[in-house]
C-alpha cells in the first residue's frame, strides 16, 4: 500500500513538473505572497483575482501563499513562492525586511513589491508598486465631506503605518475640500484581520459624532460596516468596490486595481518590469477610482454630486489639485 | 482635553461588549480550574462554536437552533478535551494547545468547503441573536442605555453568573466539583468519583467557551471570520486566575478587561499612540497577573507570621 502510495506521489509530482514546463516556454509562472489572508474582499483578494485572470487567460502556472500576518512567514512565504515561481508578488507593506532578503537569496526570480517602494537601490529583481491611495482618497473624502451632517467624519485604519496614512491624509484633505470646517477623526484597530475591533472603532467613532466612516482596514473594515448598520450611519469601502457587501450602508469605495496591477506587468513584463525602479499606480492610468456599486444598489451619492467627484478627479490628473501624501 | 468625549455611556457600553465573551469563556474556565485543569483550550473552543452557530443560522434560519448546536459542539469538544486529560491522562497544556491549533484549522478548513470562501464569511441569511430592550429603562439616564439593546447572551452571561456561584458553592454537586480538584482522595473515600466531576467540569467548559464564541459570531457581528476568537480565550484564562476562579470576581476582572479596551480605543481621539493603546489590554493582564502574585505573598507572609 505504501509503495503504491509512494508511486502515486511520484507520478503526480513528475507531471506537475511537466505541466510547469510546458509553459515555462512563454507564461512566466506568478506567486502571490499576501501578507494577510484572502477573504478580505478588499486589498489581497484584489490582487489574488488578478492571479485568476493571468491563469484563466494564459494558462499561467500560478500559486498563492497567506502569511495570515504572522512575522516568521513573511520571509518563508516569499521563499517558497520563489522556488516555484519566476514572477513573485509580495502584497503589503509589511513585507519591508522579509523582501531584500528573500531577493538576495533568489536573484533569478523577480520579485514585484506592492504597496510599498523599497528604499535605496541595488536591487536588481526587485520593483515596487505603489498607488496614488490619496488621490481616490481624496475623491471619498469629498463625498463624506458633501454628505456628512453632523460635520465630522471619521475613518478606520488597520494600523498606524505610512501606507495606511495615506489615505487618511487624502481623506481628510478630500473632506476639508468640500467643507472646510469638517473635522474628521481617526481610530487604528488591531491589524487587517480583525473585524471585531473594526466594529469597536467605529462605534468610537459613530459615538464621537461621525455619521460617515472610511473603512481602510482590509477585513477588519467588515466591522465598520456591521457598525455603520447597527447605527444606522453610512461607511465607505476600500480597494474593492466593496459597495455589494451591503449596499445600504456603504455609499462608495475608494478603489485601488491591484489586480489590474498585477495582470498589467505580467502582461508588459519587459516594458513594466524595471529593477530598482517604483511605479506609481495613480488616477491618471486608471488605478485608482471610485466605485458606487450598479445601478441595482441604492445610491446615496446624488447624480450631480458624481459629476463633482469626475470633475475633481479630472483637476487631480490634470494637476490642477495637488493631493498631499504621507508617503515620501 | 475633552474628557467627556472619553469618559461616557459609550465607553461603558464598549466596556460591556468587549467583556460579554470574556465572561463567558472565563464561566467555562473557572469550572475546570476547580476540578485542578488549567484548561487553555478555550480559544479553540470558542472559535469551533463561533463558527458552528454560523454554520447553523445560516441554514437552519434560527438563532436558537444555532445556540443549541453551538451548545452541542461545545460539549462534544468538552467531552474529547476530557477524555484525553482525564481517561488517558494527558498533558492539560498540550492538550489545550492542541485543541486551539485543531480548531482553528478545521474552521478555516470547513469555511473553505462548506462556504467555498477565504477569511470571513457573512450572509444576510444568518440569523443573529435577538436584541433586547425595555422601554421604561430608556428613561434612566446612564443605566437605560446601558442595560437596554444588547444581545441576549448579554444577560445569559449575568445570569450565569449568579447561577454558576450558587452551583459551585451552595449545592452538593459543586462542592463535589471543588473537592475533585482540591482533594480528589476525600470525594472518593465518601463515594463520589473525581473523574466525572472533571469531565462535568470539562464539559460545562466547553459548553460556555462556545456560547461565547456564539455570542462573538452572532452576538458581535453577524458574521463568522477566521480565528475570530483572538486570543481572548486566553484572557478568559487570565481573569479565571485574577478572580481566583469565583464567578462573581472572574466577571469583575473581564469587565475590567473590558474596560481598559474600550478605554484605549477612546484614548486615541486625545492623540495617544494607536500601537500603545492596542497593548493597554494585555499589559492591564499582565498587571493583574503581579498585583495576584504581590497579594498571594503578602498572604502567605501574614500566615506563616500567624504561626
Amino acid at each position: 500500500m505504501k509503495k503504491i502510495v509512494a508511486l502515486l506521489l511520484c507520478i503526480s509530482m513528475c507531471l506537475s513538473m511537466l505541466c510547469v514546463s510546458a509553459f515555462a516556454e512563454d507564461v512566466p509562472s506568478v506567486a502571490i505572497v499576501v501578507a494577510g489572508g484572502l477573504g478580505d474582499r478588499s486589498f489581497y483578494d484584489s490582487a489574488n483575482e488578478g492571479l485568476e485572470e493571468l491563469a484563466s487567460k494564459y494558462g499561467a502556472v500560478t500559486k498563492v501563499i497567506e502569511c495570515k500576518e504572522n512575522g516568521s512567514m513573511y520571509l518563508t512565504g516569499l521563499a517558497d513562492a520563489a522556488e516555484a515561481c519566476d514572477i513573485v508578488f509580495a502584497v503589503g507593506w509589511q513585507f519591508v525586511q522579509a523582501l531584500p532578503e528573500a531577493a538576495e537569496g533568489y536573484p533569478d526570480t523577480k520579485f514585484v513589491w506592492i504597496d510599498n517602494a523599497l528604499e535605496g537601490d541595488g536591487m536588481a529583481n526587485v520593483m515596487s508598486v505603489v498607488y496614488a491611495q490619496n488621490q481616490g482618497s481624496f475623491l471619498v473624502g469629498y463625498i463624506a465631506g458633501k454628505l456628512s451632517k453632523t460635520g465630522v467624519v471619521g475613518a478606520v485604519g488597520g494600523q498606524d503605518s505610512a501606507t495606511i496614512n495615506d489615505f487618511m491624509v487624502g481623506y481628510e484633505a478630500g473632506a476639508k475640500y468640500a467643507n472646510p470646517d469638517i473635522k474628521v477623526d481617526t481610530r487604528y484597530a488591531n491589524g487587517f484581520e480583525d473585524p471585531a475591533s473594526g466594529k469597536e472603532c467605529a462605534l468610537a467613532l459613530y459615538d464621537a459624532g461621525c455619521d460617515i466612516v472610511f473603512a481602510v482596514a482590509g477585513k477588519t473594515g467588515e466591522g465598520v460596516f456591521e457598525a455603520a448598520k447597527d447605527t444606522g450611519n453610512y461607511a465607505i469601502g476600500v480597494d474593492s468596490d466593496q459597495k455589494y457587501i451591503n449596499p445600504d450602508v456603504i455609499i462608495c469605495s475608494m478603489v485601488k486595481e491591484v489586480g489590474k496591477s498585477v495582470v498589467d506587468i505580467v502582461e508588459n513584463l519587459d516594458e513594466r518590469f524595471q529593477p530598482a525602479t517604483i511605479w506609481t499606480a495613480d488616477m491618471a492610468t486608471g488605478y485608482i477610482d471610485v466605485g458606487y456599486g450598479d445601478d441595482t444598489m441604492t445610491q446615496q451619492v446624488s447624480d450631480e454630486l458624481k459629476a463633482e467627484v469626475k470633475a475633481l478627479q479630472e483637476k487631480i490628473i490634470s494637476g490642477e489639485i495637488t493631493v498631499p501624501t504621507a508617503l515620501n | 482635553m475633552n474628557w467627556e468625549s472619553i469618559f461616557n455611556v459609550g465607553l461603558l457600553q464598549n466596556t460591556l461588549r468587549t467583556a460579554t465573551p470574556v465572561i463567558l469563556a472565563g464561566l467555562g474556565c473557572l469550572m475546570t480550574e476547580h476540578v485542578g485543569i488549567m484548561n487553555i483550550g478555550i480559544d479553540g473552543m470558542m472559535i469551533v462554536g463561533a463558527f458552528v452557530a454560523v454554520l447553523a443560522s445560516y441554514f437552519l434560519g434560527s438563532w436558537l437552533l444555532a445556540l443549541v448546536f453551538a451548545l452541542l459542539s461545545g460539549v462534544l469538544l468538552g467531552l474529547f478535551y476530557g477524555l484525553f486529560v482525564v481517561k488517558f491522562k494527558s498533558d492539560e497544556f498540550i492538550i489545550g494547545v492542541a485543541l486551539n491549533i485543531f480548531a482553528g484549522a478545521l474552521t478555516v478548513f470547513l469555511l473553505r468547503t462548506i462556504f467555498n470562501v477565504k477569511g470571513a464569511f457573512s450572509d444576510p441569511a444568518i440569523v443573529p441573536l435577538p436584541k433586547l430592550s425595555a422601554d421604561w429603562l430608556e428613561s434612566i439616564p446612564l443605566i437605560g442605555p446601558l442595560l437596554n439593546n444588547n444581545t441576549l447572551l448579554v444577560y445569559v452571561s449575568w445570569v450565569m453568573v449568579l447561577v454558576c456561584w450558587l452551583f459551585i458553592y451552595r449545592t452538593p454537586a459543586g462542592f463535589w466539583l471543588r473537592a475533585a480538584g482540591e482533594h480528589p482522595q476525600s470525594l472518593r473515600a465518601a463515594g463520589k468519583s473525581p473523574e466525572k466531576m472533571k469531565y462535568l467540569a470539562s464539559v460545562l467548559c466547553g459548553a460556555f467557551s462556545a456560547l461565547a464564541g456564539a455570542h462573538l459570531s452572532l452576538g458581535y457581528l453577524t458574521m463568522f471570520s477566521e480565528n475570530m476568537s483572538n486570543s481572548k480565550g486566553y484572557v478568559a484564562v487570565a481573569c479565571v486566575i485574577f478572580g481566583r476562579a469565583n464567578p462573581p470576581l472572574v466577571f469583575l476582572a473581564a469587565l475590567l478587561f473590558g474596560f481598559i479596551d474600550a478605554l484605549g480605543t477612546r484614548l486615541q481621539s486625545v492623540g495617544v499612540d494607536p500601537t500603545l493603546t492596542k497593548i493597554f489590554p494585555y499589559v492591564g493582564t499582565v498587571l493583574m497577573m503581579v498585583l495576584l502574585a504581590i497579594r498571594e505573598r503578602a498572604k502567605k507572609k501574614a500566615a506563616q507570621a500567624a504561626k
